[in-house]
């Protein structure tokens, strides 16, 4: 009595309609009628990689909503509060993205406050202190995880320790980040050149017109040379001992190339084959054959200018020597024995029906949309990954991993109470 | 507003169905009226270990995520003190592969000694990785056990140690599924771009041949008033002090629960809450702050917690605590600040209305609650709040002799 299954094979997304405005802003439309919501999101290039001094990126974005010209952190905090308007940024290595969310009939309302936020922060000396002390306490508790400990500690063995993509600063150094800093990094990095923004749900022309009429305020930044970009020095083996720890936070990888690259799409089936879904290969080894964890990830990260491969679990330390070694007998697995093609089948279809949860709503669309623009591509390209991954053959797969995931090429990051590797 | 049709098959299953215009997926939510809270107190997490297990297969899908994937979906399941939840979602043409999946599985699961225990040891793992192991993992858990004596409400769905989750057998997993996962006890709900009559003709042709087998409901022990203030201090290897104060309330279908929630909603709903601007920003004896209630399904937990700055004592954040909740009784809170709480009643709603799986799970839930169409109505609730049921409510509620603290302290 199985019922019949049906593989989607076309994944279609709407594509963004693009306006330029005068001082050379992108601005990005998804309109939607279905809905009484909208997003807009500005993408700034302005993320920690681009920071000359510790933790003034993340500060910039960060305190954006803590006072402003005309109107105190509190007010702020008021207005956006009182309308049930979502404000939301995110900073990672590249990138600083700014995010309003609002019902339609308060969208005047909303954007007269992400007004404030985005032209006129003022960044108060007070408000900075009590970030950073802030900040700083929740560094030290975060840092007392396996987990971070390992995440931080493969970062810098991936790239080097004083590499941008790989830096971890002491947390300390919240104390002598001061209101120069950042204001200096807001003047620099928050500017028409280095900025799009992409608005979802419903969207009229007044709607339109007003988001255009904002950016378009968005001051020129000076013409400066990009900084260096170091060649990544990698270590292969890294141990972050944590004395008492009843798990191991485990971290294998390498570097490999960003999304741009003609083999990325063709390693993240072989990523999710081996850890990206509850059935993958390692988590029916490690957590439902073996016990050894709760769970476990493989996948394929990407940067704006490096893009690496990636395992990541927290395993009992008893079994951390185990929990290793089966990782490294099922990556070597995927170099010596063909793909059965039903389980690659199976990956297809995961993978196809990931993109198709990612894409429900109005905001998820925008964020695909925002992910591809990143990559110098639109909304065309996720049918077109869509057919790489469905053209994906057992051989296919066998290559790459022969091709990329060579033994001796991966880095092995431990944190823990004993070191598994010694 | 989500609008729904509910029908009750013949062998007890209640199903509900929403049309979503815009969604390419269907998102199935299959609920069972069974959670931490019906645990025996000698094996405490149960509940949660047992829904893990069904995902262990049955006699005729030996493994359960496979036709799950294989049909681009994707499925997962988490118990909670009141109740277990397995929802899948997958392309609306594949709607039917859940349906298959999810009755298979309310009867036909097929548990060997082997996959109980390597599933016990999963979930000792996870025990260890978020309780255990996790700064200020056992916070939660040392609370509960202060504020209730009696009622299950005082273990959290992990349990109260590993071992329970080690003693469990075989004959242990049988009895507790005849016992819960049977139709009458399970609600079925799903959303997705399909005809509401087609929906309900499915639910019926993959459930209605189950046959129920009914139980009597549980007993579960209510907790007795409580009459004197209760305090534990506790010493960790954290960073940082935190403060706990919690108070007992009422359920989440009594009629104050709004006002409870509307309150803990002015004190902390955002960065404009009474407390986070009090407290952290002007006071600065606090680097984060929540206040937060319960909602469960017998009477829950309104709770304070606060991370103490360095150099701040814990005795300052409790009377700070105190100086807020007299605030409140004594110059009520404003039209404008109920106002505000509403528009963000609203903005969660309709943002929550974006996507099938919410809707699905929602619905759902107020089913279970006992009241289904209260999920359209419920906004009408927060709109009646008056400033004086905010301050009968703290009067009432919001008592020292009704408060247990918990003070978590940074070992130095």
């Amino acid at each position: 009595m199985i019922p019949p299954r049906i593989t989607p094979s076309e994944v279609d997304v709407q594509q963004a309609e693009k306006r330029i405005l005068s001082n050379g802003v992108a601005l990005y439309t998804l309109a939607s009628e279905d809905f009484e919501v909208l997003r807009i999101t500005f993408v700034f290039r302005a993320g920690s990689a681009v920071q000359t001094v510790p933790f003034s990126a993340s500060a910039a974005a960060n305190l954006l909503s803590e006072g402003a010209a005309d109107r105190t952190a509190r007010e702020i905090a008021e207005q956006l509060d009182y309308y049930g308007s979502w404000f939301d940024v995110n900073i990672d290595r590249d990138y600083v993205y700014v995010s309003f969310a609002m019902l339609s009939k308060f969208f005047d309302h909303t954007l007269e406050v992400a007004e404030a936020i985005l032209l006129r922060p003022t960044f108060p000396e007070e408000e900075l202190r009590t970030y950073a002390a802030k900040r700083k306490q929740r560094l030290a508790i975060d840092r007392t995880k396996v987990d971070v400990e390992a995440r931080e500690a493969f970062a810098r063995a991936l790239f080097g320790a004083r590499h941008p993509y790989g830096i971890s600063s002491d947390e300390a150094l919240y104390d002598s980040l001061t209101r120069e800093d950042v204001v200096a990094f807001y003047r620099r990095f928050y500017t028409a050149e280095r900025c799009f923004v992409v608005c979802s749900g419903r969207i009229g022309e007044h709607e339109l017109e007003a988001v255009g009429s904002l950016a378009e305020r968005l001051p020129h930044g000076v013409a400066e040379p990009e900084p260096l970009f170091p060649e990544p020095e990698t270590q292969h083996e890294a141990f972050v001992a944590h004395p008492g720890a009843v798990q191991a936070s485990l971290r294998l990888g390498r570097l490999l190339f960003p999304r741009q690259h003609p083999d990325f799409v063709g390693m993240q089936v072989v990523a999710t084959a081996l850890g990206g879904y509850f059935g993958s290969r390692l988590m029916q080894n490690l957590r439902e054959r073996n016990g050894y964890t709760y769970g476990v990830v493989a996948a394929m990260v990407n940067f704006e200018r490096a893009g690496y491969f990636a395992v990541a679990t927290q395993v009992g330390t008893d079994v951390a020597r185990e929990a290793l070694e089966a990782i490294y007998r099922e990556i070597e697995r995927l170099r010596t024995e063909p793909m059965p093609g039903e389980e690659l089948e199976l990956v297809k279809n995961m993978m196809t029906g990931e993109m198709m949860r990612i894409l429900d709503g109005p905001f998820g669309i925008a964020d695909v949309t925002i992910e591809n623009i990143l990559c110098g591509t639109d909304n065309a390209v996720i049918g077109e990954n869509i057919r790489r991954i469905r053209s994906m053959t057992p051989a296919d797969v066998q290559r790459l991993a022969q091709r990329y995931l060579a033994r001796e090429d991966l880095v092995t990051v431990v944190a823990g109470a004993g070191n598994p590797m010694a | 507003m989500i609008p729904y049709n509910k029908t009750t098959l013949a062998n007890g299953l209640v199903v509900v169905v929403n049309r979503d215009r815009a969604s390419k997926l269907a998102a199935v939510n299959l609920l069972y009226r069974v959670g931490a809270r019906n645990e025996n107190p000698e094996r405490t997490g149960f509940a949660h270990l047992f829904e893990h297990l069904m995902f262990r297969g049955t006699r005729q899908v030996p493994n359960f995520d496979l036709p799950v994937q294989m049909a681009s979906g994707d499925n997962n399941a988490f118990t909670n003190n009141d109740y277990t939840d397995f929802y899948i979602t997958l392309p609306k043409d594949n709607l039917e592969t859940a349906l298959w999946l999810e009755s298979d599985r309310m009867q036909g699961l097929a548990i060997t000694p082997e996959k109980l225990q390597t599933e016990k040891r999963v979930v000792i793992e996870e025990f260890r990785q978020r309780y255990l192991n996790q700064p200020y993992g056992d916070q939660m858990m040392l609370l509960r056990e202060l504020a209730y004596r009696v009622h299950p409400y005082r273990w959290a769905t992990i349990g109260l140690t590993p071992d329970h989750i080690e003693r469990a057998t075989l004959a242990d997993v049988g009895a507790f599924y005849r016992r819960h996962y049977h139709p009458s006890n399970a609600v079925l709900s799903i959303s997705a771009d399909l005809d509401e009559e087609r929906m309900l003709e499915l639910a019926g042709k993959w459930f209605a041949p189950l046959v129920d087998t009914p139980a009597r409901a549980d007993v579960i022990p209510q907790e007795p008033v409580q009459t004197e203030a209760r305090r534990r201090e506790v010493e960790r290897d954290v960073p940082a002090t935190t403060v706990s104060v919690a108070y007992h309330m009422g359920r989440r279908s009594d009629p104050d629960f709004q006002t409870a929630d509307l309150i803990s909603d002015l004190l902390a709903g955002g960065d404009s809450g009474r407390l986070y601007q009090h407290l952290v920003k002007e006071r600065q004896l606090l680097s984060s702050v929540n206040a937060y209630v319960t909602g469960d399904l017998d009477p829950g937990l309104f709770v304070f917690t606060g991370q103490l700055l360095p150099g701040v004592a814990p005795e300052a954040v409790e009377a700070a605590f105190r100086e807020e909740i007299e605030a409140l009784q004594r110059d009520a809170a404003t039209e404008y600040e109920i106002e505000k709480v509403k528009n963000k009643f609203e903005a969660t709603t309709l943002f929550g209305e974006l996507n099938v799986m919410n809707k699905a799970m929602n619905l759902g839930f107020y089913e279970m609650l006992g009241d289904l169409a209260f999920i359209n109505r419920e906004i009408d609730c927060y709109r009646t709040v008056t400033p004086d049921d905010i301050r009968t409510y703290c009067s009432r509620v919001l008592r020292s002799e009704n408060s247990s603290t918990l003070i978590y302290r940074a070992r130095k």
